[in-house]
């Protein structure tokens, strides 16, 4: 049985056809990674999957989506806002608990953000806040994770940690991502996008980055 | 057009100044000016905590109600009712509250709270309004309105709150110096006697004192020292008065009802008769009267506040004067722009006698500094070739035409609060509704002065509504935290 | 946010502590304030030695917060004018007039005219003010608004605004004066006593300004008592209190209002001042 299910979707912006045709199936535990082109049609298909289960989804989008006046450790904590009741999350907005600052620590220990827990996240630096909305959905009690560039504004390292938490946390992950070699690294299938078409929809297993050429030539 | 209007205005005004012999008085006042006596008033000190007080109380309880309401904001009949109680001036609530509380603090409080609570409600929803919505997007779903509320929308309109309230503190502050002009125990109180008495240096003393506490405000503002200043204001409030619930039934019940109505035995025929020579006479021989003195006084203060900021805030703008310069600039804006225009109308009027001219002449100065600040800031940011013209040039050809819609849009955006304001200048003598407002309170007719008083909302609420489409169709857009 | 809520709270509560019962009394706002403070608080510590209770004054800036506040018992007894006399009283079942200055039997509206004016002193009505600018004292004064304005309709037969180039309200006396002799406007109306005690004082330039025309004697000041007084500060009060107005024989005192003695009062020496203002549309 199949997560998502898109069969001959269109997607228009403005007038003119950002998707074409698109038919896609995605099933539990699969790990796949959108690539293409900019402009290519990754957001929007990201989007219509994420429409499929919004209530169930971590969503990781790429503007963030973080609440800039509010620490890190309080858009971290923002993940697990529906697990509890109005009143315990208004009291950790105004002090945060002992016992909420720990797990939220962990994760951001993990990702290198633990000497910044409690500092503004406007105040970071680009890769930091990225950082700080994967610890967001990485917090997030769901097993499916759809992110948007997620490690564009990281480096290497970073970007390997962040992918394998992902890993570890979600069973079902997709992302959209411009850094092949990390795409046929932590995904097991990449779907290419060209021109709102689907060109493309292989397992990674044996694929080396020059296979993907094709997409990224004008 | 609207110079046009103006013009028209100008003939339709009486401007005559009957002062025989302005500039002797005018010369008392600058000698009083420069030789302020802090011993003068021996319940100064009292006057300046009162002052504060019904101020952070006032904004406080504003801040309660102003944010409550904006929550609520979408219903239309809360949206209507804040227009209603905002388009009513401070100076009126206190007369209406002074009727019912007396001398109570509750008076200078609710009139302080009341059209400030309309005022914030409409802010904070903007603000809310424009908070960005992919925070909320981006939080898990189930998450239940109220929390996604606290975490993804609050504390990011928290911080325009915060300076919007500092900023109605200040308005606040000089609101309460105001009210002090009808009886309640702030600076105003001390401002009135010592001008009628020809007291300058005491006056002089005591519009210092008021401009320390506004300069200063942002260094005694401080969130942690809130909770100490309200507990204090409370104590420095004036006890004593207590408040009777017979007054506040007898004057919604009685007070207030038409005259033909109240001392009628039951309603019939005649008693209707009675009840539209009522109206009809209050409609012909003053509300007619008064809105149209209302209406012309708007317009050419509106353009004199116009021609005012354009002129006045190159001297604030690094494009145009150097930093000696623009500190002398930056005094005189904020001297014209902290002194409440009720006080700037009052000096004039000492010199020129009741006519309109002082009116104008003190809301142009006003609005037009406080419109002058704002663009004089805006155009610090602004950049311009290094091979730009200088001076006249500059101005005509390089800033103006970039200030413009921002001037205009902040400009529709005070109409409003000048027309509140000239309906208030009235209680000084000049013949706006204001005048036959408070002559009705003077003659303790309290169904009058209501009538007058709804009449001077309906057309505050109607130049706000006519304001804002002009806005929207000329696509102007002003920032938030300047109302 | 919830610290606001206790505040106000805390407001509200603070403001409902009763306090020890003060015999408190206004008086309408005629002249200088710092003056009137100064000559009311001797009143108010002449009164608590002879009554044996706390006697506060307390100063209000219109002649309408007095009644208001007469009428809402936040003061039980004021110094009131004729006119403002007349309507608390209307307004507060059981009020009396106790007791008047003596010269308050027979009280006189000075006219008076900026020298540059040319007008003189004269016996009858002064029709040559029609056309000039004219200012009343304030808006709710007997000798500066109600008694004037009966005799300019009466002897120019149209209101103020008809008969006026422009018509002004000073807000009191000490003002009108002030305004008149400045020139700012050309002919005024003003209170008699006012206008010694200024004079006295040195305020008046004689060549700048002078009277033109006294008007015909009518009845003014008095002290106003509400009825209710008896229940909370013993039932002979009222006559206590009206025994030591009358008393009043401390003559700088007496020469702060200013007025010889005070003499017994009673609402029916009102009616005069009831039937002008009927008479002129300022009483309904």
């Amino acid at each position: 049985m199949s997560l998502f299910d898109l069969r001959n979707a269109n997607a228009r912006y403005n007038g003119a056809a950002v998707l074409s045709n698109i038919t896609l199936s995605i099933a539990a535990g699969e790990r796949v990674a959108l690539v293409g082109q900019s402009g290519a049609g990754k957001s929007t298909l990201l989007r219509m999957l994420y429409e499929q289960r919004a209530e169930e989804a971590a969503l990781l989008p790429q503007e963030l989506g973080l609440v800039r006046v509010l620490s890190v450790f309080h858009n971290i904590y923002m993940g697990r806002l529906n697990l509890h009741s109005v009143w315990y999350n208004f009291i950790n907005l105004v002090r945060p608990m002992a016992r909420e600052v720990k797990e939220v620590r962990e994760i951001a220990v993990r990702l290198g953000l633990e000497e910044k827990l409690f500092e503004p996240t406007g105040e970071l630096s680009g890769g930091q806040q990225q950082r700080t909305a994967v610890g967001r959905a990485l917090n997030q009690d769901s097993d499916i994770l759809i992110g948007d560039e997620p490690v564009s504004a990281v480096d290497e390292h970073q970007s390997r940690v962040v992918l394998e938490s992902i890993n570890e946390r979600h069973k079902t992950v997709l992302i959209a991502m411009h850094d092949i070699t990390l795409a046929i690294t932590y995904a097991d299938r990449i779907v290419g996008l060209r021109g709102g078409a689907i060109v493309l929809d292989q397992p990674t297993a044996g694929m080396v980055p020059s296979d993907l050429d094709d997409l990224y030539r004008n | 057009m609207f110079v046009a209007i103006a013009v028209l205005g100008l003939f339709l005004a009486d401007l005559e100044i009957i002062g025989a012999d302005p500039w002797s008085e005018f010369g008392r006042m600058a000698l009083g000016a420069v030789t302020p006596d802090f011993t003068a008033t021996d319940r100064l000190f009292d006057a300046v905590l009162q002052t504060l007080a019904f101020a952070i109380l006032g904004v406080a309880v504003a801040n309660v109600f102003g944010f409550a309401l904006a929550l609520a904001f979408h219903y239309r009949f809360v949206r209507v009712g804040c227009a209603f109680i905002r388009a009513i001036h401070e100076l009126f609530w206190a007369l209406i509250f002074l009727q019912i509380f007396g001398l109570s603090p509750l008076t200078g409080i609710l009139a302080i709270a009341i059209p400030y609570a309309g005022i914030i409600a409409k802010v904070y929803s903007e603000i809310l309004e424009e908070a960005d919505p992919a925070p909320a997007r981006a939080a898990p779903s189930g998450s239940g309105a109220i929390s996604i509320f606290l975490f993804a929308r609050l504390p990011d309109a928290w911080v325009h709150f915060k300076h919007y309230s500092l900023y109605r503190l200040e308005c606040g502050l000089r609101s309460s110096a105001v009210l002090g002009f009808v009886g309640l125990p702030t600076l105003g109180f001390h401002l009135d006697s010592a001008f009628k008495q020809g007291s300058y240096s005491e006056v002089s003393a005591l519009l210092i004192l008021f401009y320390i506490i506004i300069a200063t405000m942002r260094y005694w503002v401080h969130k942690r020292l809130l909770p100490a200043y309200l507990i204090a204001a409370v104590i420095a409030l004036p006890s004593g008065v207590s408040i009777s619930m017979t007054n506040v039934v007898r004057f919604f019940t009685e007070d207030i009802l038409p005259h033909p109505i109240r001392v009628a035995e039951s309603i019939d025929g005649a008693v209707l008769e009675k009840l539209w020579d009522w109206i009809a006479n209050l409609l012909i021989t003053q509300a007619v009267p008064g809105a149209f003195n209302t209406i012309v006084l708007t317009m050419i203060a509106l353009v004199g506040a116009g021609a005012c900021a354009l002129a006045m805030f190159p001297l604030i703008s690094p494009k145009f004067f150097g930093k000696k310069g623009r500190t002398i600039g930056h005094v005189l804006l904020v001297v014209a722009r902290s002194t409440p225009e009720y006080i700037l109308a009052y000096v004039f009027l000492q010199l020129w006698g009741p006519s309109m001219a002082p009116a104008i002449v003190a809301l142009s100065l006003h609005n037009g500094a406080i419109i002058g600040h704002l663009i004089g800031r805006h155009t610090e940011s602004m950049a311009t070739r290094s091979d730009s013209p200088k001076g006249l040039n500059l101005y005509g050809y390089e800033i103006l035409p970039r200030v413009y819609p921002q001037f205009l849009a902040f400009l529709f955006y005070r109409w409003e609060v000048i027309m509140r304001e000239t309906a208030i200048l009235g209680i000084l003598g000049i013949p706006t509704l204001g005048f036959y407002i408070d002559s009705a309170f003077a003659d303790i007719r309290y169904d009058r002065a209501l009538v007058l008083i709804l009449l001077t909302a309906f057309l505050n609420i109607g130049v706000d509504a006519l304001s804002r489409r002009i806005r929207y169709r000329l696509r102007l857009k002003t920032t938030l935290n300047h109302a | 946010m919830k610290k606001f809520l206790t505040t106000v709270m805390c407001v509200f509560g603070l403001m409902s502590v009763a306090h020890a019962e003060t015999f408190t009394f206004t008086a309408i706002p005629d002249e200088d304030e710092s003056r009137l403070r100064a000559r009311f608080d001797k009143v108010a510590t002449y009164l608590s030695d002879k009554l044996g209770v706390d006697v506060r004054y307390v100063p209000v800036k219109s002649y309408a917060a007095a009644v208001t506040a007469f009428r809402n018992d936040q003061v039980q007894m004021a110094w009131f004018g004729g006119l403002s006399g007349v309507r608390a009283r209307q307004l507060v079942a059981g009020s009396e007039a106790v007791a008047q200055g003596y010269e308050d039997q027979f009280f006189i509206t000075y006219f008076i005219a900026n020298a540059k004016t040319g007008l003189s002193a004269s016996d009858d009505f002064p029709s040559g003010i029609k056309g000039k600018t004219f200012t009343f004292g304030s808006k709710g004064s007997t000798s500066g608004r109600l008694m004037p304005e009966f005799h300019i309709r009466e002897k120019l037969s149209g209101s103020p605004d008809d008969v006026f180039k422009k018509v002004g309200f000073s807000g009191d006396h000490s003002r009108t004066i002030a305004l008149v002799q400045s020139g700012a406007y050309e002919v005024g109306a003003v209170n008699f006593k006012v206008w010694g005690n200024e004079m006295k004082a040195g305020k008046i330039d004689p060549s700048k300004i002078k009277i033109i025309w006294k008007t015909p004697t009518y009845p003014d000041y008095q002290w106003s008592v509400r009825g209710d007084v008896g229940k909370k500060f013993g039932a002979d009060f009222k006559a206590k209190v009206t025994k030591a107005l009358l008393d009043m024989k401390d003559p700088d005192l007496l020469s702060s209002f200013p007025r010889k003695s005070f003499v017994p009062a009673a609402n029916s020496d009102y009616k005069p001042i009831l039937d002008v203002g009927k008479s002129i549309g300022l009483i309904d």
